[in-house]
């Protein structure tokens, strides 16, 4: 067959070799990767689905993400049967048995029952960090696509989210157990005494003590919310930027203020852009070890973050769970043994399927959103 | 006209003042876009805050260090620790050796005592209960009856999860189970079998010991050539340890007295101020006599040399006689790895004296000394009794060598990726290609640093093992978990952001360039390599610089893979340095910031690794910025 390039160029060009030596090359480079990524997905997916999935209607083994997490007893009973039972089980089963009828015993933190500690820990950070994050980012991307014009605060504000973006997660970690634990101010009736400044408000006998939240749920959702500000910032100015400036113009010509343009005749059309983005924000902030690591997360927690409050508002100041955390005290504390692996790649299968669904989303989204916004 | 009049004037005259709904909803979206620039600034103040107290701490403890002089002592001390270490390598050859000899009868011995473990924990609890029972006079005859009943009805059961014996003939591994089998439950001893393995074992090691008892006469003088200065060690640690607590005591003292002070200051009533001013009077503490002991060891300073100079002249004597030549692959390697340490510490032996001579209390440590000291400091030690040192080197080595290993891979792949989708791939291959490189970027860190650990670690580690490979310096790994491991997971981290950004600085040239140049006959690979690449190379760099500060801060996967060993590779075996652990100034952070007490030394050095590590990458980023925005076309 004749291609357009040889009816132009008159026979085979020099260097057929090297070209097609230099495709196969770099097609291998890119298939390899993706291989790699498939192969790694593959893995995860052969050895956590059989713990999430079963043979059995409905097929999904709910108390696995239902269950609240244990320590994993594994014994022989006297016939000599293996049994693998969550700390709550077996002392159920010591008590009807009796303390002898239990040969071979182990124990291994963390790998019993489910994980719905963190996963209700990873939601409750995730959803406030993302609405803390949304409010401020995008009031911030109005302000920069809407209201500015060249000045030397816009500049510096640009200045800081590019320098923001880069910014290792370590050191919002850092930052946040700095400002979040340890500084920022509260309303208290006893100051403690690592306080940084207090003074009296005359109102009861409550004081303003610059003494920070303590590992807290809002600490982590704070650190979370500052570390990805700049990526909802961009996108949502990116998203306000595409709706067409004939729209505003249109609407300040029939004399509407530049607030009410906005709020009726910019921010609709470009609400589902800005939200479609966060979702991908949702995917980073869900998957942060580092920053939750001093300021939210706990290993190990009886109650789910609800449990055992006097005061609604408690849950704020309570640690959480999370499950990269989670993840984390799984891969680095306790031993790989055929006991563990069920919690271990259970655990990083849901997790890897809830990004997953995330991105893929997000990615769906995106594409039905470019087809449908068009002006 | 009545309805116009009644109207102001002026409609705008709030407004002019600033009252306005518009400007206030305007400067409330100011004020939002400037909460990027109010979270910058906290980040860098109170890192700096929490970070800049650390230099003066350290220097206070560099300065006891010196006037207790703990830094004299050190000098022997380091010569006694590497002498113990060259002993201990030597034992190691020798009992490489002999056991590398006997290595089936050692295989044996420890196949047939697994066996017979595993055996005889499985009937321990209820020997145990057996004993009880028998013990307790009489009265429970029954129930350890009963008991000898249940374990003989239970034995059989332990022969389940047996390890393998694979030096072991299936007689023998039969004769020994059916002893622990057939044996009643009062018995404990080791069955005959194993013991007649151990004995075989213990006559073979004889055996090949017997040549070696020149080898193991000169490691044995090597070793208590040092009796002496081991001695001496221990002394001077004693004394300096006593005038090290007095010091600390007094400085917490000091502090408590300041505390009080405050308090007083601030007091609220006239008596509690009084009274706390002289709690704080009464606090002073007696300033501990530093000068005496320091003369006691200045007195036998010489005494300390002369020491050095004997055992220097000894480890020269012996050095050349202790070049052993071993048969075995393990005991060859140690060995080689002994005769080349020896040199390098016959050296820091006879320097010795002269240091000593040389050490002087009384010379000042500045706050530079405290700065040089961190930034250059080979050692990272915390929570020891003797000294903490925080010296960055061993972190910043291990994030560099992580990161060179991370784009070695990542910057051929992802750059060639781009290349290759943006310039040669079709529109659906780039629909494959696309959305799975975008995903591994969604993957959280951490899930990659457990594939690390549970996957990838070992199977590079089976790889390095292979024979075919042997002749790859470093190979086999030492570890598991090592900087190569960590690299490659942080390659993968890095392709997609390489990948992503050179893929859109290519796709910026504008086409006419390559439409200039198809039209001048070149050939597609010459428009792409001659033209098109060249035109995007500031932003390809730009990618991958970028590429390189997420690398440098990444935290997870470097705490979980990397091995976490503070200490410099040893970079004497070239390549291999690559693939032994290290630790990293991220994961520093990540594993030690939760278990330090807050405001502690410690817990500021931390800080300043962050300062450290934040400088790094916002310095990589301006220079990644300032590279894409030469792209504009």
């Amino acid at each position: 067959m004749i291609t357009e390039e040889q009816l132009i160029r008159k026979g085979t060009p020099k260097g057929r070799r090297l070209d097609l030596l230099t495709r196969a090359l770099l097609s291998g480079i890119t298939y390899s990767i993706v291989v790699v990524a498939l192969l790694l997905f593959g893995k995860i997916v052969v050895d956590g689905a059989p713990t999430l999935f079963t043979t059995k209607a409905p097929f999904i083994n709910i108390s696995f993400l239902t269950d609240k997490n244990e320590t994993l007893h594994v014994f022989d009973d006297s016939s000599g049967k293996l049994h693998q039972l969550p700390a709550s089980k077996y002392n159920e089963y010591l008590t009807t048995h009796g303390e002898d009828a239990i040969y071979n015993h182990q124990s291994f933190s963390y790998s019993g029952g489910g994980i719905v500690g963190p996963i209700v820990g990873t939601v409750l950070l995730t959803i406030g960090a993302i609405l803390i994050a949304l409010f401020f980012g995008v009031s911030a991307a109005i302000y920069l696509s809407e209201y500015s014009k060249q000045s030397p605060f816009i500049h510096a504000v640009r200045l800081a989210i590019l320098n923001l973006a880069g910014v290792p997660s370590i050191v919002f970690g850092l930052f946040g157990f700095s400002v979040f634990v340890l500084a920022v101010p509260v309303i208290t009736l006893d100051p403690s005494s690592r306080t940084l400044l207090s003074f009296p408000i005359f109102i009861g006998d409550y004081f303003v003590s610059f003494q920070g939240w303590n590992s807290s749920l809002m600490a982590g959702c704070a650190t979370l919310a500052c570390m990805i500000l700049p990526v909802i910032i961009t996108a949502s100015e990116e998203s306000l930027k595409a709706v067409p400036q004939g729209f505003r113009d249109a609407s300040l010509a029939m004399g509407a203020t530049r607030w009410q343009t906005i709020r009726k005749c910019v921010l609709p059309y470009a609400l589902p852009g800005i939200l479609t983005s966060s979702l991908l924000a949702i995917t980073r902030v869900a998957g942060e070890t580092a920053p939750i690591m001093f300021t939210a997360a706990v290993a190990a927690k009886d109650d789910l973050p609800w449990e055992g409050l006097s005061n609604p508002f408690d849950i704020l100041s309570s640690q959480v769970q999370a499950l990269p955390y989670h993840i984390y005290t799984l891969a680095a504390r306790i031993p790989n043994s055929e006991f563990t692996q069920r919690a271990q790649y259970g655990s990083v299968f849901v997790f890897l399927l809830l990004v997953a669904f995330m991105s893929f989303g997000s990615m769906i989204l995106r594409a039905k959103l470019r087809s449908r916004l068009k002006w | 006209m009545s309805e116009h009049l009644s109207t102001p004037k002026n409609p705008d005259a709030f407004r002019r003042r600033g009252f306005s709904g518009e400007r206030l909803i305007r400067y409330f979206f100011a004020s939002n876009a400037g909460l990027t620039i109010l979270i910058f600034v906290l980040i860098i103040a109170f890192l700096l805050k929490e970070g800049l107290g650390f230099f003066p701490s350290y220097k206070r403890e560099l300065e006891i260090y010196r006037i207790t002089g703990m830094e004299y002592v050190d000098i022997s001390r380091n010569n006694l620790t590497s002498h113990e270490q060259l002993v201990s390598v030597l034992n190691r050859a020798y009992y490489a050796e002999i056991n590398g000899q006997a290595d089936r009868e050692l295989q044996r011995t420890k196949e047939s005592a697994a066996i017979y473990t595993a055996m005889d924990e499985f009937g321990a609890a209820l020997r145990d209960q057996y004993f009880t029972a028998i013990d307790s006079n009489s009265q429970e005859l029954a129930v350890a009856e009963s008991i000898k009943q249940k374990y003989s009805t239970l034995m059989p059961l332990s022969v389940k999860n047996l390890p393998a014996s694979p030096n072991l003939t299936r007689e023998e591994r039969q004769a020994i189970i059916d002893t622990m089998l057939t044996r009643s439950i009062e018995i404990e001893d080791t069955p005959d079998l194993v013991a007649v393995m151990a004995s075989e074992y213990a006559t073979a090691r004889q055996k090949f010991a017997a040549p070696l008892t020149a080898n193991r006469a000169l490691i044995d003088e090597f070793d208590a050539s040092a009796g002496e200065l081991s001695k001496r060690v221990s002394e001077m640690t004693k004394k300096v340890i006593l005038t090290k607590d007095a010091l600390a005591k007094a400085d917490i003292i000091e502090r408590d007295r300041k505390t009080l002070l405050a308090a007083a200051a601030s007091a609220k009533t006239l008596e509690e101020r009084d009274r706390l001013t002289k709690d704080a009077e009464a606090a002073i503490a007696e300033v501990p006599d530093v000068a005496a002991p320091m003369a006691e060891l200045m007195h036998a300073r010489s005494e300390c040399a002369s020491i050095h100079q004997e055992l220097a002249a000894k480890v020269q004597e012996l050095s050349a006689k202790l070049a052993f030549s071993y048969q075995q692959p393990e005991a060859k390697k140690l060995s080689s790895v002994a005769t080349r340490a020896l040199p390098i510490y016959l050296s820091e032996l006879q320097q010795a004296p002269q240091l000593l001579e040389k050490w002087d209390s009384h010379l000042p440590v500045n706050l530079s000394a405290a700065i040089r000291s961190f930034l250059t400091g080979k050692n990272w030690i915390t929570g020891g009794e003797w000294q903490d040192f925080y010296g960055i080197l061993p972190l910043l080595i291990g994030s560099l060598m992580i990161a060179v290993v991370a784009l070695i891979i990542g910057i051929p792949a992802g750059v060639g990726a781009a290349i290759y989708t943006n310039q040669f791939a079709s529109a659906r291959e780039q629909k494959i290609i696309k959305p799975v490189i975008e995903f591994i970027q969604a993957i959280p860190s951490v899930v990659l640093g457990f594939i690390g650990i549970f996957v990838l670690g070992n199977a590079l580690r089976e790889l390095s093992t292979v024979e075919a490979l042997s002749w790859f310096p470093g190979f086999p790994m030492e570890e598991r978990l090592n900087i190569f491991t960590a690299g490659c997971l942080l390659a993968l981290m890095s392709i997609p952001t390489i990948f992503s950004l050179s893929e859109d600085a290519i796709n910026n040239v504008p086409s006419a360039y390559s439409e200039a140049s198809e039209a001048l006959g070149a050939s597609k690979l010459q428009t792409t390599f001659k033209v098109v690449i060249p035109a995007a190379f500031s932003g390809i760099l730009a990618a991958i610089l970028l590429g390189f500060g997420r690398v440098i801060g990444e935290t997870m996967v470097v705490l979980l893979v990397a091995g976490n060993r503070i200490k410099i590779p040893d970079f004497s075996s070239g390549i291999g340095a690559f693939f032994q652990p290290a630790h990293t100034m991220t994961g520093i952070i990540a594993q030690e910031l939760g278990e330090v007490p807050i405001g502690s030394v410690h817990y500021r050095a931390l800080f300043v690794v962050g300062i450290f590590l934040f400088t790094i990458v916002l310095c990589v980023n301006a220079i990644a910025h300032r590279y894409s925005n030469k792209m504009k076309h």
